[in-house]
């Protein structure tokens, strides 16, 4: 859109404006960043040191690590180089074939550095509360991705009344308060729990499996619950989002698929899935955020298998002895791996919130 | 497609809504007639509606509710105008377009929770706006239970503008060059145009985003939670008194929290039926 002739001037103001609103935006992290790095006595200070200190790690190394002698450079070579190894495979997977193997290699580098990370290092807690954050996130897109895609791509070309009932009723849904769920989980939880241990269920022990989810066979206090709590109330969103994606695709894709011999599934895997990427990455974007950022469901479904934003709330509230350093560079550590998938996907993102908006 | 490919395709997704959604909304109703403790859970008892009148006479509830009304009523519109202003300023923007974007976004993409970790090491002892307020005013800042509303209403609007900006923003490039390109020639000025060609094609985005926005800030907890804690309890909105009361140690009173459950969905239910009928309508109308 233009009004008018722009001139040298009014270019100057838009970007003076744009700095500003983009200061704005990021002062508060900058400032947590800075605290991060500090010495407490620094922190302490009447007026704030803002340049000419001196920096250190070790905040970092007491949220993160049980070791107080650990050298906090090597642990930064550990991430760095775990981050370009993965990066480049990523990378060699849009030229070299099979991609999948590439993109496969990438991933298996990541959850093996999260392996291999205790191993060298005495970790804390909160090295647990980040494992539990991954694994939930991870099982929440997969569950929540899967069922979804089946369920918008059977919305969007079936024409009968109950189609729209379902669309409503999830619209509905959408709308409302946490608290109308977390009530019952927790009650339901706690009352399927006591059934498994007075009938004995509970303690049954698999045999040659080891169930990774679950310790001995309960709802509260597991991933599981949280999981399934977070699939459920993703379900309407990420229905209604596929659903107006698989509206832009031709029925007569699949129809050409299935005039050759295939049938309605196989032409779904084959023909309709690989031009759904793109959606697939930017519900995927959502769903890892709210997932990722789940706060209330956790402090009251799992009140000791955390997950990240309840350890960091838990443990920087005023009760405990953590330092307000250790706090800054908790929220640090937690805010970075979100903000590098957002950049690298950012076009994703904004074009899934267009899409949902533009239809929806 | 045939009804029978239909419920194969939808019928994990429906079964998830109607086991995770369905049964645990009928249980928060069910449970809402009962008295229930947090330390027994094993004994409900029918007591009708006694806990809509204890919450109905109680006088934090009344102060939470106002609150959040309040809260909605003024976060909401200054969301959707300063991000349509954003949108409409990064519309004109043409280099490093996207630098800016993604430091826009960043506000939105952020763990609420460390949002308002963040803001607070603002604004506590020794943060950047606790000084600068000293230097200004001579008295040191404090958060008190005064101020602690402004507090939570500010980081709010940080949080939320970025969604109102970009899908404002993905609105403006599918406006069409020829009715703006119409009415330039006509001589509109910037007001006008933004009046009768921008807003009029803008006209669902706005319903879009204002209905999003007020779901959302009725429900907050997360940030709010973060802020007051349990020192400043008389700003807590609906959701965290709501849980306050159900899940606190010891004395959590289950019944009464899943009463008010029901009296929030109620509220947020009246604000959305006429839409939703709209979508059913437009639904049925997409199908024949």
């Amino acid at each position: 859109m233009r009004y008018g002739k722009s001139s040298w001037w009014r270019g100057a103001l838009l970007h003076t404006t744009m700095l500003v609103l983009v200061i704005w935006s990021v002062l508060p992290f900058l400032w947590t960043v800075q605290t991060s790095i500090k010495f407490t006595r620094d922190v302490a200070a009447k007026e704030p040191v803002l340049w000419g200190y001196e920096t250190t790690a070790s905040a970092y190394r007491s949220f993160w690590l049980d070791a107080d002698d650990a050298n906090m450079w090597r642990v930064g070579l550990f991430i760095l180089a775990t981050a370009l190894i993965a990066a480049a495979f990523a990378l060699a997977g849009r030229w070299l074939r099979p991609a999948w193997a590439f993109r496969l290699a990438s991933v298996v580098t990541l959850l093996g550095a999260l392996w291999l990370f205790p191993r060298i290092w005495e970790t804390n807690d909160e090295y647990d509360f980040l494992v539990n954050s991954i694994v939930v996130t991870l099982l929440t897109m997969i569950i929540s991705l899967s069922i979804g895609l089946l369920a918008g791509y059977g919305l969007a070309r079936y024409t009968g009344i109950s189609g729209a009932v379902i669309l409503i009723i999830a619209l509905g849904f959408r709308a409302l308060p946490r608290s109308a769920f977390v009530l019952p989980y927790f009650f339901g939880a706690t009352r399927i729990d006591d059934w498994l241990e007075s009938s004995g269920v509970g303690n049954f022990d698999f045999p040659l499996i080891d169930v990774p989810l679950i310790d001995e066979l309960r709802l509260l206090d597991t991933r599981l619950v949280v999981v399934l709590a977070l699939v459920a109330v993703n379900q309407p969103f990420t229905i209604w989002m596929f659903r107006s994606f698989f509206m832009d695709i031709p029925k007569e894709l699949e129809e050409a698929a299935m005039m050759d011999g295939a049938s309605r599934l196989q032409a779904f895997r084959k023909v309709i899935v690989p031009v759904m990427t793109p959606a697939i990455i930017a519900t995927g974007l959502f769903t890892l955020l709210l997932a990722y950022n789940e706060f209330l469901f956790v402090r009251v479904l799992a009140p000791t298998e955390w997950t990240l934003p309840v350890a960091i709330v838990s443990l920087t509230g005023g009760e405990s002895s953590r330092t307000i350093t250790e706090a800054a560079a908790a929220s640090v550590s937690i805010t970075l791996p979100i903000v590098i998938v957002i950049i690298l996907f950012q076009k994703h993102l904004v074009k899934g919130l267009g899409a949902g908006a533009v239809k929806g | 497609m045939r009804p029978k490919t239909f419920w194969y395709f939808t019928i994990p997704s429906v079964a998830v809504m109607t086991l995770l959604m369905v049964v645990p909304l009928a249980t928060t109703i069910w449970l809402g007639f009962h008295r229930l403790l947090l330390r027994d859970l094993q004994n409900p008892e029918w007591i009708g509606f006694e806990n809509y009148r204890d919450i109905l006479t109680d006088a934090e509830f009344w102060t939470a509710f106002r609150w959040t009304m309040l809260f909605v009523l003024i976060v909401v519109p200054i969301q959707m105008v300063s991000g349509l202003a954003v949108a409409l300023l990064l519309d004109r923007v043409r280099r490093i377009r996207s630098v800016y974007m993604a430091a826009l976004l960043m506000p939105f993409i952020v763990t609420p929770v460390v949002g308002s970790l963040v803001y607070r090491d603002l604004f506590d002892r020794g943060g950047l706006i606790a000084w600068l307020w000293e230097v200004i005013t001579d008295d040191p800042f404090q958060i008190t239970s005064g101020n602690v509303r402004y507090l939570i209403v500010i980081q709010a609007v940080w949080a939320v503008m970025p969604f109102a900006m970009i899908t404002f923003f993905a609105g403006l490039q599918t406006l069409p060059q020829d009715r703006v390109e119409a009415a330039s020639i006509d001589g509109a000025g910037f007001w006008r145009q933004l009046w009768h060609v921008t807003l009029p094609h803008l006209r669902t985005l706005v319903l879009f985003v204002g209905l999003i926005s007020i779901m959302d800030m009725y429900r907050i907890y997360d940030q709010v939670f973060v802020w007051t804690g349990n020192r400043f309890t008389e700003a807590h909105t609906l959701q965290v008194y709501n849980v306050r009361i159900a899940t606190a140690f010891d004395i959590g009173r289950v019944g009464k929290g899943n009463a008010l459950a029901v009296l929030t969905v109620i509220g947020i239910l009246v604000v959305l039926i006429p839409f939703l009928y709209q979508s059913y309508r437009d639904q049925i109308a997409e199908r024949t």
